[in-house]
């Protein structure tokens, strides 16, 4: 046979090169690869036929003909393994990931009507919880394999567009092309230091190079309801009920009640008495039908040598409760220019204008005294608007009504609270291609943040529990900004089977913070600024800190079959003491493709066959302690005052803690295991991974003894390891083959932590404690050998019937217990009495798995998709059924009150009401510890494209698409949960995840939204 | 800390962040009052509206946990700590040493003073006389005997180098004196029994000039913020009016600034007033205890109108009227007669509305020690190194006050022919002078060691538990966190 050169060039379907595609020829053993550039040459007989293969591409045959040349298109297949996949300081194609890493698309993203990118991923990775957590506008939890940390958050480190930056909610997710989840560690570690909590990077869009201006429209409205009511006692049953706390307890009728007093109008003037009022304060305080809007128009467009994307967006979200919000204008220009072969310049700016209005009564300094715990304890009597008072709303008179709940409507809407801020985040970058396989790219960036914050609150006065004498104005500034300067280096090369990639990597980032505050008081409402106010306090300062970081990176492959792949980054951060400022941390991975075996190539059933396994250390991000200088005890210089003699305050210093000079970073030592799998023609694919997190330098602060005399403060200290081990998975099913395309799949996380050591073998933490909710014993336990914060108190056996029980059994509270109190169990026996010894473990916050289940299909124009989201096997300490059931003395409380064990009536598991609570029936027990498992639809969206062809008949070929979908969000939620919402956040890093003080339930929503196109 | 504090004018904001955890809702300004308050038998429940741990002490079931009882703790060694600071750095401060050595006496005056309320609570407490500055300082339960050495070692040094009242100009008005140094002095002895000693330290409080203390013609004086260090006031902690200004209930908790407007108030107008919260009111056996004409008093003592509020008293400067009705919760039994009675004294409504009162902290001194005190220490002194005409000769001075006018001892109720007696007679001097000064609980303490329940009158707790109740739990935190302390709880707990 006549053998010949044949050379060419493989292209996929934009023209762009494909390296490393697989050219064979067919029948023979004879196969190369091409180049960086797309080009082969093989040797090929002249009636032959030429097999192209590259992954993520339909394989395609060519005869090799007469010519010399043979160029070949490669169409993408139905598999996504050709997705180029950023990775960090690079990207790789999907195939060749030896790491746990999980790629979600802008579609994705998009689906839902959410304020930030990581509301919207929520049940999207395996592996990534999301969990609500507040009002609207506040950021979701956000944990990456789970609580890897006991004192600080858990959240991954953000990175948007190579700028590792902090919250992202003043962020448009319609401007993302892509958003990256690095999970294990030899993923990560590429970003060192910080990386412990996993990387979500974003990538935002560039434009195309077709030559074409796309201009493109997306917008909805919708609306907004809360989800669920709960049963407070109206007007006649909290009449009924105080007669039965307060009676059975000899304590008189509160004034209000008298018929003399209870038959008055609720006001002077008003026609309604206190006993024809019937305010249901969950009406009043949550708001339906809260709007929620969002626009965004972009133009993007782009030839070979300039491209570029430029938008801007709109979102406004109304709170379903009074006196919250969101709102964002924002406004980005990507560009990216080709100066000449060598040389290309490119940029990203993005600059978010965000107001929210929040909630000041849920901050962690006024206590779990928040509005929705007044909510449930509100009078119905009452009513929520007095045109009487000053301010014109009416609070209870504590004397007179015998409780002292606030008005939650009056404390949302007497004042107003907002956050301000104006975020930039803006890169340039130059890269210098000095020859194919050898690029240099120098980037720097700036991102600034001003968020001001104004709270404000008017003289007024409701007539009881709330008042003012004096109009106060507290305003905050924060300021922050952060510099980056990247420099890298990177060679990317293939010969032969071999292709080798090495990145080198110098960065700086420097932060600076500036935090002002002024409050003062006004004589009048007329200002409501600082002018000429009284007792004006204003305090300035400011910090800065740096990392700088060198870093290297090999990734090597062998035939599209064999992957190494090693990193080492060295961060040095200015926070730490002389001595510890500096940290290494490797990491390393390797990857086997089995399905590129020939072995494996004629297996119709096995399309795709991949082993992974990795290592690596990571850190915790430093900058979370939120202190420049961690390991110093400064003293505390004028930090006290006492008001000698005339009234003059003179300065007082004192020191409150110790300095720990080994404070360093929290490593994490992460194994991943994982397999990728893809079976008939990848129409089914499965990606599962199982690992192993382990951090044995856990900082927390070490209690010192009270007699210290440092007050309630420890010492940071990295004295405790704990392990998280786990398995996720997300299998999918593909049919794009007949005009019914669809897909599905599924996803689930399994994760197990374990306190392994802390600073002594019976160390505790204790966090939670509150008052009003169990009566300050702390809710949380966290030793060793336990998960973190394992819930903890007293278990209850049932309701003492008779005095003869009571005295026959382990002394309750000694001379208080009755019949129809409950019976706390005698845990620890070597006493006869119920005390704190009888705590017990009384189960967890972390779910036993958590799952999702995604669902898309398309018909001719319609198009659907579903999105369940799951939690299953967690705990959650219902708080709020404590305010609602709780008895412990007279307050607006649930119905479920009414049924409270009386010796008339004593088939009922409620306690009997008896005010003062004197068995102490509230405390913390498994008596408030619920099931938190629950099943919610997430989204289910229905959308219609309108046909092409008749799109350009109408509009002539101006419009390109024009597509028109409804959709709703968490219509439905499967739990046995008794609270508003069994989504319960609470800040990691404070120890009282899944503990519902009274919760911001999430909303159930309705939008209709409109995406047109416009060439 | 090596760094800091070199000169006299540092030392002396380290004594003073020591006088800002004594004013703090810890201590003087909120829990302090109510733990001494819950372990006497001077108060009752208001109601239901006393927080669980409040009625945890008030009952006697108090948990190693309870966060009330964990703050008095924190504060007093937090102030400690800092005093300690002071006394640490005393000697290296050179360039004013007069001043420095007042401040050394201020801060070994205010270590005393919180040591012994350590050690009457608590019994056996850690002793740390130097600040802190590594883990490996931590000290175990010292004995009852060595705190009490290291008491009276700092109040005598704090005597020598404390000037009287006179030695302090407006703007230090408030810093503690040698008198003050020899009252607690006096309080010490006697806890001890060492009652030759404390008479001794008591008659060194001067009576004339201008350091001198005598009672006020005004009993009310005391109690009012007009009258605020008067010629009867020996010790007292300085609080400010900031109006309607909220109380600030978790911001101030150790006296640090965190929010200019409400650090500097006392909560306990709020607290206990009969139009507020009146989470405490006087105990039924208090309101009986006052001598009444028709309970077999020749006089009805007028200290018992200015000790409580009843139902029809004026206030308000005689603007409004009290009702049952503004009374929130439990009423009161009074010789058999159902009534509603709170407590009147350190109250504001004397020149405050209803309306005003709700949330209204105040800015009332609060007074510690007073010279009738000292006259009634005196007087238990002298009757216990068997001088009863002395003693009766004492109570009778604070009979005496010019609006009292009480009849001398002896009275029909109230004989003094035997030491047992006259015992009985300072008791009841005491609880009806003194009521409510967080001083009950501590002569309590003192009459059961020497053995006056029964032999005088009866136990005053009703829960009272033999080898458990005369102290207070050692807290969960330190038992946690000092491995020194590990394991070594209080009896009975």
């Amino acid at each position: 046979q006549n053998s010949k050169t044949v050379r060419g060039r493989v292209t996929d379907e934009k023209n762009a090169p494909i390296s490393g595609a697989s050219v064979t020829v067919k029948g023979s053993t004879k196969g190369t690869v091409t180049n960086s550039d797309g080009y082969y040459i093989i040797q090929a007989p002249t009636n032959g036929v030429l097999n192209i293969s590259f992954v993520g591409y339909e394989t395609k045959q060519a005869p090799v003909g007469a010519g010399e040349t043979v160029n070949i298109s490669l169409a993408p297949s139905n598999e996504s393994l050709n997705q180029v996949v950023v990775v960090g300081y690079g990207t790789q194609r999907k195939a060749s990931i030896t790491g746990a890493i999980a790629s979600v698309n802008s579609k994705t993203i998009n689906e839902l009507p959410v304020v930030s990118v990581d509301q919207a991923l929520q049940g999207r990775v395996a592996g990534l919880s999301v969990v609500n957590n507040g009002a609207p506008g506040t950021q979701p939890i956000v944990a990456i394999r789970g609580i890897s940390s006991i004192s600080f958050a858990s959240d991954p480190l953000y990175v948007i567009d190579g700028f590792p930056t902090g919250n992202i909610s003043s962020f448009d997710s319609r401007d993302i092309e892509s958003v990256e989840v690095l999970k294990d560690a030899s993923a990560a570690a590429i970003y060192g230091s910080r990386a412990t909590n996993g990387v979500i990077i974003i990538t935002t869009k560039k434009g195309a190079r077709d030559s074409k201006l796309h201009v493109n429209l997306d917008t909805y409205i919708g609306m907004q309801s809360p989800g669920k009511k709960l049963d407070l006692l109206n007007t006649n049953q909290y009449k009924t009920y105080e007669r039965m706390i307060n009676g059975s307890a000899g304590i008189a009728m509160p004034p209000r009640f008298l018929d003399s007093n209870f038959n008055k109008p609720i006001y002077a003037g008003a026609n309604q008495t206190y006993a024809q009022t019937n305010t249901d304060w969950q009406d009043e305080y949550f708001v339906n039908n809260a709007l929620m809007t969002q626009t965004n128009v972009s133009v993007s467009g782009g030839n070979s040598a300039s491209r570029f994307y430029s938008s801007g967006g709109y979102l406004k979200q109304d709170g379903i409760a009074q006196g919250l919000g969101y709102e964002r204008g924002n406004f980005r220009i990507n560009s990216e220019h080709t100066i000449s072969k060598v040389f290309t310049f490119g940029e990203n700016l993005y600059m978010a204008f965000g107001n929210q209005r929040f909630d000041n009564n849920a901050t962690a300094t006024s206590g779990n005294r928040t509005r929705l715990m007044n909510v449930v304890r509100m009078q119905p009597y009452l009513p929520v608007y007095d045109p009487t008072t000053l301010g014109g709303f009416r609070g209870p008179l504590n004397s007179f009504d015998g409780a002292d709940p606030t008005n939650p409507v009056e404390l949302a809407l007497i004042g107003s609270n907002t956050i301000k801020t104006l975020k930039v985040l803006g890169t340039a970058y130059l890269d210098v291609n000095f020859t194919s396989w050898l690029k240099f790219r120098s980037t720097f960036g700036v991102d600034y943040s001003n968020a001001y914050t104004q709270q404000y609150t008017p003289i007024y006065n409701d007539g009881g529990t709330l008042s003012a004498s004096l109009a106060t104005i507290n305003n905050q500034r924060q300021i922050y900004s952060t510099l980056l300067f990247t420099e890298q280096l990177t060679f990317d090369k293939t010969w032969n089977q071999h292709h080798l990639n090495v990145t080198g990597v110098f960065e700086r980032q420097g932060q600076k913070y500036w935090n002002e505050t002024a409050t003062g008081n006004q004589g009048t409402n007329e200002i409501r600024t600082l002018n000429g106010a009284s007792n004006i306090n204003a305090n300035a300062t400011y910090q800065e800190n740096l990392i700088v970081s060198l870093l290297g990176r090999l990734n090597y492959d062998y035939a599209g079959k064999y992957f190494v792949s090693a990193a080492i980054r060295r961060d040095g951060l200015s926070i730490w003491a002389p001595g510890h400022k500096y940290g290494n941390f490797p990491s390393a991975s390797v990857g086997w493709r089995i399905s590129q075996e020939q072995f494996m190539k004629s297996s119709k059933l096995i399309s795709e066959l991949k082993l992974r396994a990795g290592y690596g250390l990571t850190g915790l991000n430093g900058l979370l302690l939120n202190n420049n200088y961690p390991w110093f005890a400064a003293v505390q210089t004028n930090q006290a005052i006492y008001p000698f003699g005339d009234g003059t305050s003179p300065n007082s210093s004192f020191t409150n803690t110790l300095g720990n000079k080994d404070l360093e970073w929290e490593k994490t030592k992460q194994y991943n295991v994982g397999i990728d799998l893809g079976l008939l023609n990848n129409k089914i694919t499965l990606t599962a991974d199982y690992f192993v997190r382990q951090t044995d330098n856990l900082i927390y602060q070490l209690p010192t003894p009270p007699t210290y005399g440092f007050g309630v403060n420890g010492v940071l200290s990295n004295v405790a390891s704990m392990r998280n081990n786990g398995f996720e998975a997300q299998l999918g099913y593909h049919h794009n083959q007949s005009a019914f395309k669809w897909e599905v799949s599924g996803l689930v996380t399994v994760i197990r932590n374990k306190v392994l050591s802390m600073n002594t073998p019976t160390a505790s933490l204790t966090a939670g404690g509150d008052a009003d909710f169990g009566g300050g014993d702390p809710w949380t336990y966290t030793t060793v050998g336990q998960p973190i914060q394992q819930f903890y108190g007293w278990k209850t056996a049932g309701i003492f019937q008779t005095a003869a029980e009571v005295s026959s059994s382990p002394t309750q509270v000694a001379g208080k217990t009755a019949p129809g109190d409950i019976k706390f169990q005698n845990i620890n026996t070597k006493d006869n009495v119920i005390n704190s010894d009888d705590k017990t473990y009384l189960g967890s916050f972390l779910p036993k798995f958590t799952y999702s289940f995604n669902g898309n299909a398309s018909y001719k124009n319609f198009d659907f998709s579903i999105l369940f989201q799951g939690v299953q096997g967690n705990k959650i300490v219902n708080g709020v059924r404590i305010i609602e059931e709780g008895m412990v003395r007279l307050f607006g409380s649930g119905t479920r009150v009414l049924d409270s064990w009386t010796p008339n009536h004593t088939n009922t598991d409620m306690p009997r009401a008896f005010s003062g609570d004197p068995n102490q029936n509230a405390r913390p027990s498994d008596r408030w510890i619920e099931d938190g498992s629950f099943l919610r639809l997430k989204n289910v969206m229905i959308g219609y494209n309108v046909p092409v062809t008749r799109l350009n008949s109408l509009t002539r070929g101006t419009v390109s698409r024009f597509r028109i979908y409804v959709s709703s969000q968490n219509l439905f939620t499967v739990t046995k949960y008794k609270g508003w919402d069994p989504e319960i956040g609470s800040k990691n890093g404070t120890l009282t995840n899944g503990i519902d003080y009274g919760q911001y339930p999430i909303a159930r929503s309705f939008q209709v939204g409109l995406q047109v196109g416009f060439n | 800390l090596d760094q800091s504090f070199k000169t006299a004018a540092d030392l002396q904001t380290a004594v003073n962040a020591a006088y800002s955890v004594i004013k703090s809702s810890s201590l003087v300004g909120r829990e302090w009052f109510f733990v001494h308050d819950l372990r006497s038998d001077d108060v009752s429940t208001g109601g239901s509206q006393l927080e669980a741990p409040r009625a945890q002490i008030l009952n006697g079931g108090t948990q190693p946990s309870n966060p009330v009882m964990n703050s008095v703790w924190n504060a007093l060694y937090t102030a400690i700590h800092r005093a300690n600071t002071a006394i640490l750095k005393g000697p290296g401060v050179t360039d004013n040493p007069a001043l420095r050595d007042r401040i050394v006496g201020e801060a070994k005056f205010l270590r005393g003073w919180a040591y012994f309320d350590l050690v009457s609570m608590w019994g056996k407490v850690p002793l740390y006389t130097l600040p802190v500055q590594s883990f490996s300082d931590s000290k175990p339960r010292s004995s009852v005997d060595s705190i009490y050495a290291q008491i009276i070692q700092d109040l005598k040094d704090a005597a020598g180098n404390l000037p009287g009242k006179s030695g302090y100009d407006a703007a230090n008005k408030g810093r503690v004196t040698n008198a003050a140094a020899n009252a607690m002095l006096g309080r010490v002895y006697m806890q001890k029994g060492d009652y030759a000693s404390a008479k001794a330290a008591l008659l060194l409080i001067p009576t004339t000039g201008a350091d001198g203390y005598s009672l006020t013609a005004r009993w009310l004086d005391n109690f009012e913020e007009e009258h605020e260090f008067n010629s009867e006031s020996i010790l007292e902690v300085i609080f400010v009016d900031k109006k309607t200004a909220n109380f600030n209930w978790g911001g101030q908790s150790v006296g640090d600034v965190l929010n200019g407007n409400t650090e500097l108030t006392t909560v306990r107008n709020q607290e206990y007033c009969p139009v507020a919260w009146r989470n405490l009111i006087p105990s039924d056996k208090l309101i009986n205890e006052f001598e009444n004409s028709g309970f077999g008093a020749t006089k009805t003592d007028p200290r018992f109108s200015w000790t409580v509020y009843q139902s029809g008293d004026k206030y308000n400067n005689g603007a409004e009227t009290l009702t049952d009705g503004d009374q929130n919760g439990n009423g009161s039994t009074f010789h058999g007669t159902a009534k509603k009675i709170s407590w009147r004294k350190f109250m504001l409504m004397y020149k405050m509305s209803k309306s005003a009162m709700g949330f209204y902290p105040g800015g009332n001194n609060q007074r510690l020690i007073r010279y009738a005190d000292v006259l009634l220490m005196l007087a238990e002194c002298e009757n216990e190194l068997g001088n009863s005409a002395a003693a009766v000769g004492y109570l009778n001075q604070v009979r005496d006050r010019a609006d009292v006018l009480m009849p001398h001892y002896p009275t029909a109720q109230y004989p003094t022919g035997t030491k047992d007696q006259v015992t009985k007679a300072i008791m009841h001097e005491r609880s009806v002078e003194l009521a409510d000064e967080e001083v009950r609980n501590i002569d309590i303490m003192r009459w059961r060691i020497k053995g006056y329940y029964p032999s005088i009158a009866p136990e005053p707790l009703s829960y009272f538990q033999k080898n458990r109740d005369e102290l207070l739990p050692i807290p969960q935190a330190e038992l946690d966190n000092n491995p020194k302390v590990t394991g070594d709880q209080n009896p009975g707990y």
